[in-house]
């Protein structure tokens, strides 16, 4: 599943020092460095615009675009086994452009070319991943949106915040611990059919 | 639905890894054994992973966002105060005005280089007149006496050695005669003769020079009616050339002594040699009639030859002797001319009037 970041610009000594700093923002992200992440964010950013809004796009979309591409560049960095081989701002250019066209073909709007100035072995598989990790986002969403309050909350509470069930019996005024885990096994059933069902569906 | 409850715990427990050994064997024990617990505890799990990285990604999203604040947050503008109020808008109107001007100008042709280069002009005209006054003032000043010639006009050699021939109008009353040419230079030369009657003056040249042998000679007949002839003078600076034909064998007021030719000339053309186009020389220019168009007088070469001989020859310190062949003869007119340059001098008159 991991593709290689493989650089496709030879690198010249100035890349070199790009990419020193590229791996000390690597590192620090790594150690869920607040402020290295809000550096890269910023840097990086006015690229994208850039990029978006000369290709018939607004700064909105712009900015939905670089921020998926962000959190699949951030993803990857929480996996251990990552090495950066491009510059961040290739990997980052890359994606948004790949992004960006299928958000533009979507709109039916194929006559734009956006041309390729750099790009990295993988970019593909790279674009799918976060493409396919944002429709399941979107999915779950939706999901949950459609299950309604409160069922939503427990679930939320239960499965993502990791509270104990005596926790939320309190906070939603169940009786008995086991009512709020009857409550809760409802929930759940009519989420499993909402998420698997209409995947089912979709599929 | 106590049964379904339990074993939901259970598999909640098992998914988030807090199951204790004995439980997650069971669990797995099941699963081999019945497909539909495996679906179940499959569908869960991956149920909860969903929903696990749906909450991770809530999180990372609201961290993007709040990043995202934090750059647009904007800029604390100072308080503005005083003119400082009224500069964007007064930059505005300066532009406005600066673009309109340019506009106009441009659309009324106004900035053409023409009148650029008109001004420059100008200038240099001021200039020079400043300098001209300047220089003038100086004159004035210095009282220098740089005496100008009075008279310009034309005269031709008729022996080598020295003697010059012109008319006497242009040197009557002279303090000092210079004559000049291409070949040589400014020479100083003195009146030997005068013959206010005929308008014939006999020159001598005083300074040093060595004086070639002349191309052309006197000639000893008349020349006849409609004969061609051309003329060399000095109305300006510079030698100019002039041709016609023999119009009348009388000069002005039946003058026998002179013949009337249709050469165009100009003040300063007077004692310029006339010549046939055998390049024997037939007369010289001495005038034109006024009222008359294309009307130049030019006296007889035998009139010449006969005051010269006359008056000149008999002088002892400078014996005359007169050119006696024409070495220009069957040249074409070019050539003939060439040679006639040489013999040819601007006469600068000098008079202290």
């Amino acid at each position: 599943m991991l593709g290689y970041l493989n650089r496709k610009i030879v690198s010249n000594r100035l890349a070199a020092v790009a990419h020193y700093f590229d791996e000390l923002i690597l590192a620090e992200i790594r150690k869920n460095n607040e402020a290295a992440l809000g550096e890269l964010y910023k840097t990086h950013y006015p690229m994208v615009v850039n990029l978006v809004c000369s290709n018939s796009g607004t700064e909105q979309e712009a900015k939905d675009v670089y921020q998926e591409a962000v959190l699949a560049f951030y993803e990857r960095t929480q996996q251990p086994e990552f090495v950066l081989t491009c510059k961040i701002k290739t990997y980052l250019y890359a994606v948004c452009r790949r992004l960006w066209l299928k958000r533009l073909a979507e709109k039916k709007r194929f006559s734009i070319s956006i041309p390729e100035t750099e790009t990295f072995e993988g970019v593909e598989e790279e674009t799918s991943d976060a493409l396919e990790k944002e429709a399941k986002f979107k999915h779950m969403a939706t999901a949950l949106n459609a299950l309604g309050e409160p069922c939503r909350s427990i679930i939320e509470d239960f499965y993502i915040h990791d509270f104990s069930m005596e926790f939320i019996s309190g906070k939603f005024g169940y009786t008995t611990a086991d009512n709020a885990k009857n409550q809760k096994y409802k929930c759940l059933q009519r989420l499993k059919k909402l998420f698997f069902g209409d995947q089912r569906i979709e599929k | 639905m106590n049964e379904n409850n339990t074993s939901l715990e259970l598999l909640d427990r098992y998914v988030k890894g807090t199951a204790s050994p004995d439980e997650v064997s069971i669990v797995e024990k099941r699963m081999q054994e019945d497909a539909r617990f495996r679906h179940l505890v499959e569908e869960h799990s991956a149920l909860a992973q969903e929903l696990t990285n749906y909450g991770k990604r809530v999180q990372r999203k609201h961290r993007l966002d709040s990043l995202h604040a934090e750059m647009e947050k904007p800029v604390v503008a100072l308080p503005v105060t005083g003119w400082k109020k009224y500069r964007a808008l007064s930059a505005i109107a300066a532009s406005v005005a600066i673009i309109s001007i340019a506009a106009t100008l441009w659309i009324t042709q106004s900035l053409r280089s023409k009148q650029t280069s008109d001004y420059l002009e100008l200038r240099r005209t001021v200039d020079k007149i400043q300098k001209s006054q300047t220089a003038l003032e100086k004159d004035l000043k210095q009282k220098a006496v740089v005496v100008k010639p009075q008279f310009a006009a034309t005269g031709f050699l008729i022996s080598a050695q020295g003697y010059v021939i012109t008319s006497h109008h242009v040197i009557d009353r002279a303090d000092s005669v210079y004559i000049q040419n291409e070949k040589y230079g400014s020479l100083k030369a003195v009146v030997v003769h005068s013959d206010p009657i005929n308008d014939i003056s006999v020159l001598k040249i005083v300074s040093p020079v060595k004086i070639q042998p002349l191309p052309y000679m006197l000639a000893e007949v008349e020349a006849d009616l409609a004969e061609d002839v051309y003329t060399l003078g000095f109305p300006r600076e510079d030698v100019v050339f002039g041709e016609g034909s023999i119009s009348s064998r009388t000069g002005y007021r039946a003058n026998p002594n002179a013949y009337q030719v249709s050469v165009p000339v100009n003040p300063g053309n007077s004692g310029g040699p006339l010549l046939n186009s055998k390049g024997d020389l037939i007369g010289m220019i001495s005038g034109v009639h006024t009222q008359a168009a294309g009307a130049t007088f030019a006296i007889k070469s035998t009139v010449l030859k006969q005051i010269v001989m006359d008056s000149v020859l008999d002088s002892l310190r400078a014996p005359l002797k007169l050119s006696r062949q024409n070495t220009i003869k069957n040249t074409p007119r070019v050539q003939q001319v060439k040679k006639l340059k040489e013999c040819v001098f601007l006469i600068n008159v000098y008079k202290n009037e």
